[in-house]
């Protein structure tokens, strides 16, 4: 379980980046943080494991305060795994094998485990026989792969990603959107910001919508989809197959306020209307 | 084509042979090249290790030509000036300018350094051309080399990438806007280039912290061993 407790932040005296943001994440969830460049969704992931110091607030993990000694931070830092948005800046060693050992080595963890932790976390990812190659030699989505395998080595029970499908072909999305949800049914609470509002409601059971530094809604997919004003001050959208059913409603099908978020539920509504008319 | 050394490194004939084998071989031969200052032995360095680098490792001509021509062209100038304005001796040449002369002294220094370094590029390239710097690294740490060179080798490796790549898109971004059309519009797109990549390098180096720190980094790089395959 995670908990932010009112976190303001401030990158310098002009600029308040947190405004005092609180959020609670119980484990096991899969949730998405949306909101629009700069609404401060980086420098609160920065804080989920002690990268950043707020200037107030606190976080819990596991219901125990996040501390900001060395020996904690190491502790929080092996149960909160961050999945940077640009693998350049995450992954720094010279092969894919040597990266991924990084973190497990960092927990002082024996050879032979950090080995079996390496296999592991690339089979995992798909990126098994990759071992050997240096990282810039591999596709963005590759690339992304070798990243989450990174964290995946330190076995983390909460995993944050910073936009993770910015960048990656459609084909990428969807392995990724799929690996994370195999990851989270065995487990491991995930946390993603985004602003690719067609993907989150296949995955996102909640959602939180951060503005300038202040959350400003919390709710279901249905939910937060279904507040016009709150997607406008966000800059989001509803998904394409919720504004096609909105038009149908303009076309005079009454929709009885229950539009569809993702295509499935899409292909259900339309059978639905059909028989109805 | 584009050079990238890096790539060769990875993908050539002797990848996989033996790193230390191939770093006591260039270690050794430099030394006896270095030692011998024997022309002829420059040149049967020369011979045989371009051999070596072009028919067995299988490196394109063009790359290791790419890959000489720029230390070459270092090399020339040095000797050149070694040949002119150093050296005490018999004048066996005048030039009539400033009384820049040759002497007997300064040929034999020109010629010689001009040797033993076409002697040892080739080495040099065997070792670079054919071996990814991550095994060298390992081996340098094998040999107890202190941690700390390893460290900074190993991310100014890593960022020198990094920054080519950077280079490479802004200056297609410049040149599409005609950044680079004419002499004074060069001068000043570089000038931009340089300081904005001044100011990327230190944005990256702090995202590059959070993301090591982010991993547990303690200020030391552990070293990781591969499990050996058979």
């Amino acid at each position: 379980m995670l908990e932010v407790k009112n976190i303001k932040y401030s990158y310098n005296s002009d600029y308040q980046a947190l405004k005092g943001v609180s959020l609670k994440v119980e484990k096991g969830e899969m949730v998405a943080l949306l909101g629009k460049n700069g609404a401060g969704k980086s420098t609160l992931f920065l804080h989920l494991n002690g990268i950043y110091e707020p200037d107030e607030g606190q976080v819990f993990i596991d219901g125990e305060e996040l501390k900001y000694d060395k020996k904690s931070l190491l502790k929080f830092r092996q149960k909160v795994g961050i999945v940077f948005q640009n693998p350049d800046d995450q992954i720094f060693a010279p092969t894919v094998e040597e990266d991924v050992a990084f973190g497990p080595l960092n927990l002082g963890l024996s050879m032979e485990e950090v080995q079996d932790r390496v296999e592991e976390a690339l089979a995992r990812v798909g990126m098994s026989g990759f071992e050997k190659k240096a990282p810039h030699h591999l596709s963005g989505g590759q690339k992304k792969r070798v990243a989450i395998a990174g964290i995946l080595a330190m076995k983390p029970e909460i995993m944050v990603l910073d936009e993770p499908t910015a960048g990656l072909d459609p084909q990428g999305v969807t392995n990724l959107t799929k690996l994370l949800r195999e990851l989270n049914d065995e487990g491991i609470t995930i946390i993603i910001s985004t602003h690719e509002v067609d993907l989150v409601p296949n995955y996102a059971k909640r959602v939180f919508v951060l503005v300038d530094g202040l959350l400003i809604a919390e709710g279901s997919p249905k939910e937060i989809f279904a507040q016009p004003d709150i997607l406008k001050q966000a800059n989001l959208k509803v998904p394409i197959v919720t504004e096609l059913f909105q038009k149908l409603e303009a076309e005079g099908f009454d929709m009885e306020n229950d539009y569809p978020l993702t295509i499935d539920e899409a292909k259900d509504k339309f059978l639905e209307l059909i028989d109805k008319n | 084509m584009k050079f990238d050394m890096d790539y060769i490194a990875h993908h050539n004939e002797l990848t996989e042979t033996n790193p230390y084998f191939k770093l006591f071989l260039t270690i050794i031969l430099l030394i006896l090249t270095l030692a011998l200052d024997n022309l002829y032995f420059d040149i049967s360095i020369f011979v045989v290790m371009s051999i070596v680098i072009l028919t067995i490792a299988k490196i394109s001509w063009r790359s290791y030509l790419k890959f000489l021509s720029i230390p070459m062209a270092f090399v020339v100038i040095t000797c050149l000036f070694l040949i002119f304005f150093f050296g005490k001796g018999e004048v066996i040449y005048e030039t009539g300018i400033f009384g820049i002369v040759v002497t007997t002294d300064s040929l034999h220094y020109g010629v010689y350094t001009f040797f033993r370094v076409v002697g040892c590029l080739p080495l040099l390239g065997f070792l670079a051309l054919t071996t990814p710097i991550a095994k060298i690294l390992h081996c340098l740490a094998t040999f107890k080399v202190p941690k700390i060179f390893i460290e900074i080798a190993l991310l100014m490796y890593n960022s020198i990438f990094i920054f080519l790549n950077e280079i490479d898109t802004m200056q297609k971004a410049q040149e599409t806007r005609l950044g680079y059309h004419s002499y004074w519009n060069s001068f000043k797109s570089l000038g931009a280039l340089a300081s904005t990549i001044f100011l990327r390098s230190l944005d990256k180096s702090e995202t590059l912290q959070h993301s090591l720190d982010s991993r547990g980094y303690s200020g030391e790089l552990p070293i990781y061993e591969p499990r050996k395959r058979e």
